[in-house]
């Protein structure tokens, strides 16, 4: 019942800006600065995702458009672009998502798993249309899958570690009376 | 109770939607505007990463040396083929170190004799690389100098022995170095021996490719491939590396530059070459020296041209080098 205090919200908020730091730095770090044949994880989209189909409390739109546009800006991709896709995926999922419906775990994946492929082909597309030079289509393939492979580790992660899953009914009671 | 939750939402959702609405419309300009006005928002992003990136130095620099020295303790692990390794390239050296100062005791005397001077204006600043790129996109470096050093857009970057990049976007304490296997990098170069020039395009591969060379049937692989100043982009003469031939038969070039550690990078000071651009005059006038000066009225003209002619290029071959 201690889930609901606005203080664990709050905290919550916070830990998930630190996440997307940490996941930042972890990028920026100077290790490898040879041309990759292949290409991580988004990780800071895995974890938005999970995160607004678990407890969109912990996500506001605000705190996912700063994260963004600040991985946007430090990563030198083109800014706006990919955070507007994200939070336009995120919205989506948001909304498909019943919190009194219990969906099973595969249907979930599957939908993210189609958000993040339509989120790569936009990008792809309005890049092309704006004629701005875009990463090789390999390469973007690959980030892809790897996002979608992870996706079910970040979730694991997200709910064993930090608690991050769905209200039960009585706490959505809660936290409806206390609002 | 679910009565009560439904017509909450009616009240909050609306608010809602509109706010994301304005957001996503917000994002949207941001990217326009990005289009429209890249060196504004490029700024902008110097300027951001000048803020955020130092702070994380503190973080950075530990994390990124044991990692380092994680690897190579991996490395220890193999030392003693390791040395047997280098045994053999240490003879190798030792017939390289000979043929080097053979030579270079050569080059000095020719140069001694030549009474060259070497471009006195090109000289350089070192920086540490912070971080990289941060995504396998962009192949770029942050370095910890900045517009306080003096750096500026458009200079050259190299590690002690080949070109490494460009300066794009400069914050107050940090520089962003694109390197050459970037995409979005495209540097002139002549190729040497054969003289043809080309351009060494990156297209996120450890070779850029050479592109609009004129005639590749003179082109062999291990030719040597340094910048030819075309276009005041870079100063002429930087190493580059060798060129190549992959696996469809396209030149590519191989860096001499070590890509694989890039830590310490120097910046070139580069205050653009001079052009001639009058077809007539094959002297570019020294900035401040007073070239054409009037003479008294009754020196004869055939004694005036020869003088100005022969002082002039003193003057010049010290801007130019």
């Amino acid at each position: 019942m201690a889930e609901v205090t606005p203080g664990k919200i709050q905290i919550m908020r916070v830990s998930f800006a630190a996440l997307a730091f940490l996941i930042i730095f972890f990028h920026l770090l100077p290790l490898d600065t040879q041309v990759r044949s292949w290409a991580p994880p988004d990780l800071i989209i895995c974890l938005a995702m999970a995160w607004s189909l678990r407890r969109p409390d912990y996500v506001p739109v605000l705190l996912l458009i700063l994260v963004l546009l600040m991985a946007d800006l430090l990563f030198h991709r083109p800014p706006g672009l990919q955070t507007l896709l994200v939070v336009l995926g995120c919205e989506f999922l948001r909304s498909r998502s019943q919190p009194q419906h219990e969906t099973t775990f595969a249907a979930e994946w599957l939908s993210v798993a189609l958000v993040i492929t339509v989120i790569t082909l936009l990008n792809r597309v309005t890049l092309s249309v704006f004629a701005i030079p875009r990463a090789p289509l390999s390469l973007s393939g690959i980030e892809m899958f790897a996002t979608i492979a992870t996706y079910p580790l970040v979730v694991l992660f997200s709910q064993t570690l930090l608690g991050v899953r769905k209200l039960t009914a009585a706490e959505a009671e809660i936290l409806e009376a206390r609002k | 109770m679910a009565k009560d939750r439904s017509q909450r939402e009616d009240y909050t959702t609306p608010l809602r939607r509109l706010l994301v609405g304005v957001a996503c419309l917000l994002l949207a300009a941001l990217f326009l505007v990005w289009r429209i006005d890249s060196p504004r928002v490029e700024r902008f992003r110097a300027q951001l990463i000048d803020a955020v990136v130092p702070n994380m130095d503190w973080a950075m620099v530990p994390v990124t040396g044991f990692v380092n020295l994680f690897r190579d303790f991996q490395s220890y692990q193999r030392l003693s083929e390791q040395n047997r390794e280098l045994r053999s390239e240490l003879r190798q050296m030792r017939a390289w170190k000979e043929a080097a100062l053979q030579m270079g005791q050569e080059n000095a005397r020719l140069l001694d004799l030549n009474n060259v001077r070497l471009d006195p204006k090109l000289t350089f600043i070192t920086g540490v690389v912070m971080a990289d790129s941060g995504s396998p996109f962009r192949q770029s470096v942050i370095l910890n100098v900045g517009a306080r050093d003096g750096i500026q857009d458009g200079w050259a970057t190299m590690d002690g022995i080949g070109l490494v990049g460009r300066i794009s976007g400069t914050g107050r304490n940090t520089a962003r170095v694109v390197l050459l296997t970037d995409a979005a990098s495209a540097v002139p170069v002549t190729i040497q021996p054969s003289g043809q020039t080309a351009l060494v395009t990156g297209d996120n591969s450890t070779a850029p490719l050479l592109t609009f060379l004129e005639n590749s049937d003179l082109v062999r692989p291990g030719d040597r491939v340094i910048t030819s100043g075309d276009g005041d982009v870079f100063p002429a003469g930087l190493l580059v590396g060798q060129a190549t031939l992959d696996r469809n038969g396209r030149m590519r070039v191989r860096l001499s530059a070590d890509y694989e550690r890039l830590e310490f990078l120097r910046v070139l000071r580069h205050h653009g070459t001079q052009v001639i651009r009058d077809p007539g005059g094959l002297i570019v006038p020294a900035p401040g020296a007073n070239t054409p000066r009037a003479r008294p009225g009754n020196l004869e003209l055939g004694t005036d041209s020869p003088a100005s002619g022969a002082a002039a290029p003193g003057v010049n071959g010290a801007d130019n080098g």
